[in-house]
């Protein structure tokens, strides 16, 4: 296990600056998710964490150690990629054991360790198969014990599980969650699906253009986002934002934005609640309905509705509870409702 | 009361041709012409040759008598030179075919990845392989010649004594070999490198994270993917160097002392300068088995290892 320290760093390719002075502080054990939309840097992000891109500026810093120029394979980081990178030739074992053979470890040793990774992701039958004769997940399974098996201090993860199927995506999910219970291990984990950012995470990091524009716990981010971006990057589907003067609310000073959670607002008859509009559209969905409502004003707002919600065309008042609606300023900040 | 629209229905009448049928003239309407070029240019010849292989056919009084296996015990127990020129063809092989794709591979490793001026060093690489082969020996021929060749000086200048590198019969075969190897290698660097650059470059950033180094890295991981493509060198490039024929015309004519006499050469020798169309024919048919046997043989050797 091992505490991060990032202090301004920074990364340039040519004249273009894709990570523009980021600070952050990752505890030991802690399970750490970067979101952000494609192109934020999170990538490149966690590839200066592994030493697989030099760092332009800025400090990194492994338990205290500056970690800038040192090699990848002596950082004490793991790394699960995308493509899984298993190599095609090589059997599960030898996959799992190759980082073992090339640091010199003697072969009862590697095979022992292999066996201890293998068992703790259940992949004793499959340790002589190669990478093409296994499936989306247990290719996942294989990468993640290949990376464990090195007893790693921080586990980096790639988008590790972009690849898979939804529903295989939501049991790995909980496979990786288990395994940092297990293992306790520092993780940090790249991602631009914000379901498994809220699910993973003991904090998250929101990325934008090589910015940090929030670091939070997933509750933090979700209540109370500091700016728009976050605030409709986070939650799903994602808040609706409208100009104050929509609203039949009391707006605080210098708030030019409202922002109102989909799932915050209920439908109830017109004039009742804080906007009316007109029922454009509903989608079904089982658990609940996704109700579009062409607001008085000409904005869209969305509604999740227990069950069905009113046929297309039906007059409709959306409530919301004050406790729940956000306000944004003019540059996109949050405004405090006091 | 007004009819209702109809759809027209389909006639129902079976067609004459099943559809199976159609497709299948289809397919065989696009194979034909390649089908007619193969049977034509390669399949004809070949069962002409295996034909003349059994005669005794001068060129010269167009006489043909059938004489059976009579030329191919003839070249493997009676003829001498025979095993000379297999030896030669051998030597020219084994030299050529590693000497080749060593250099390809090296050069494909520093030229895979971009860097300012790659196209330059590639081009420079790969212009010998599309020159043509009587301009390419002859300046060679130049270049090689004895004490006035310019390689000759170039050797005086570091004080080494070069040998008459066309005219002794070990050196002939070393100068044939290498410069057939510079003109031929660019073709198998870009192979090489179009293999390189399909590799995953997370595999290469895996290996390093987790402690390998560079050699390791191309030793457990890019070696061993090049697999294929070191085949299908390894393939081509044995088939080409025992058919090897201008190189040697141009630049040795099968000497000093029959130093450089390859298989291809003899059967020239043989069929058009001799007329001994029907042993000719049957060098020309154990070269056939002798390069069908060792690509077989590549080709276990890479099936066993897979």
């Amino acid at each position: 296990m091992a505490s991060l320290t990032l202090r301004g760093i920074t990364k340039r390719f040519g004249r273009t600056e894709v990570i523009r002075g980021v600070d952050l502080d990752v505890k030991d054990g802690e399970f750490v998710v970067f979101v952000g939309p494609s192109g934020c840097g999170k990538s490149t992000l966690l590839r200066m964490i592994a030493g697989l891109e030099d760092i332009s500026g800025g400090e990194l810093r492994l338990d205290g150690r500056l970690m800038n120029e040192v090699q990848p394979a002596k950082r004490g980081v793991a790394m699960v990629f995308q493509s899984y990178a298993l190599y095609p030739h090589l059997t599960v074992r030898d996959n799992m054991a190759f980082g073992l053979k090339v640091r010199g470890v003697s072969l009862p040793d590697r095979l022992k360790q292999v066996e201890a990774a293998a068992d703790t992701l259940k992949l004793g039958a499959l340790l002589d198969r190669y990478p093409r004769e296994l499936s989306g997940g247990q290719r996942q399974r294989v990468a993640i014990g290949r990376a464990i098996v090195g007893e790693p201090q921080v586990f980096l993860f790639d988008e590790p599980l972009s690849n898979l199927d939804a529903e295989l995506r939501v049991h790995m999910r909980s496979e990786i969650a288990a395994l940092h219970k297990r293992l306790g291990t520092t993780m940090i984990y790249v991602t631009h699906d914000q379901i498994e950012a809220m699910t993973l995470a003991d904090r998250i990091v929101v990325l934008r253009d090589g910015l940090v524009e929030q670091v939070g716990t997933p509750r933090e981010l979700y209540e109370n986002p500091f700016n728009l971006f976050v605030a409709q990057f986070i939650g799903s589907p994602k808040m609706n934002i409208l100009p104050v003067a929509a609203v039949r609310l009391p707006a605080p000073a210098g708030a030019v934005k409202v922002g109102l959670r989909p799932e915050d607002l209920r439908i109830v008859a017109p004039g009742a609640g804080v906007v009316d509009g007109t029922v454009v559209h509903a989608e079904y969905t089982g658990a609940a309905s996704l109700v579009h409502v062409g607001l008085d004003g000409g904005e869209t707002c969305l509604v999740v509705c227990q069950g069905d919600g009113p046929g297309d065309g039906a007059r409709v008042g959306l409530g919301c509870e004050v406790g729940r609606v956000r306000w944004f300023g003019d540059s996109g900040q949050a405004v405090s409702q006091s | 009361m007004p009819r209702p629209a109809t759809v027209p229905m389909a006639n129902d009448d079976p067609p004459w041709l099943s559809l199976k049928m159609r497709e299948a003239m289809e397919a065989w309407l696009f194979l034909g012409p390649t089908l007619a070029g193969f049977l034509i240019f390669f399949a004809g010849p070949l069962v002409a040759v295996v034909g003349y292989s059994m005669t005794e056919w001068n060129l010269l009084s167009q006489q043909s008598t059938f004489v059976g296996l009579k030329n191919y015990s003839h070249a493997l127990t009676e003829n001498p030179d025979f095993w000379l020129v297999v030896r030669n063809s051998a030597i020219f092989a084994l030299g050529l075919v590693p000497a080749n794709m060593a250099l390809a591979l090296a050069l494909a490793i520093a030229l895979s990845r971009p860097f300012r001026g790659v196209v330059v060093f590639r081009t420079v690489f790969f212009a010998p392989v599309v020159t043509s082969a009587a301009a390419w020996a002859i300046v060679w021929k130049f270049l090689l010649q004895g004490e006035a060749g310019f390689v000759n000086q170039m050797l005086a200048y570091v004080g080494i004594a070069g040998p008459n590198w066309l005219r002794e019969p070990n050196w002939a075969m070393v100068a044939v070999i290498a410069t057939r190897v510079i003109k031929m290698v660019g073709l198998n660097m870009i192979l090489y490198i179009a293999a390189l650059q399909a590799i995953p470059r997370d595999y290469e950033a895996a290996a390093r994270l987790e402690g390998a180094s560079s050699w390791q890295i191309f030793t457990g991981i890019t070696w061993p993917l090049l697999g294929p493509t070191t085949l299908v060198i390894m393939v081509i490039t044995t088939i080409g160097s025992f058919k090897v024929f201008d190189h040697i015309y141009l630049m040795t004519g099968g000497g000093p002392e029959n130093g450089t006499l390859v298989l291809a050469f003899a059967i020239y020798e043989q069929g058009f300068k001799f007329f001994n169309v029907g042993y000719a024919s049957a060098l020309a048919m154990i070269m056939f088995v002798i390069v069908m046997g060792l690509t077989l043989v590549q080709l276990a050797v890479r099936r066993r290892d897979t």
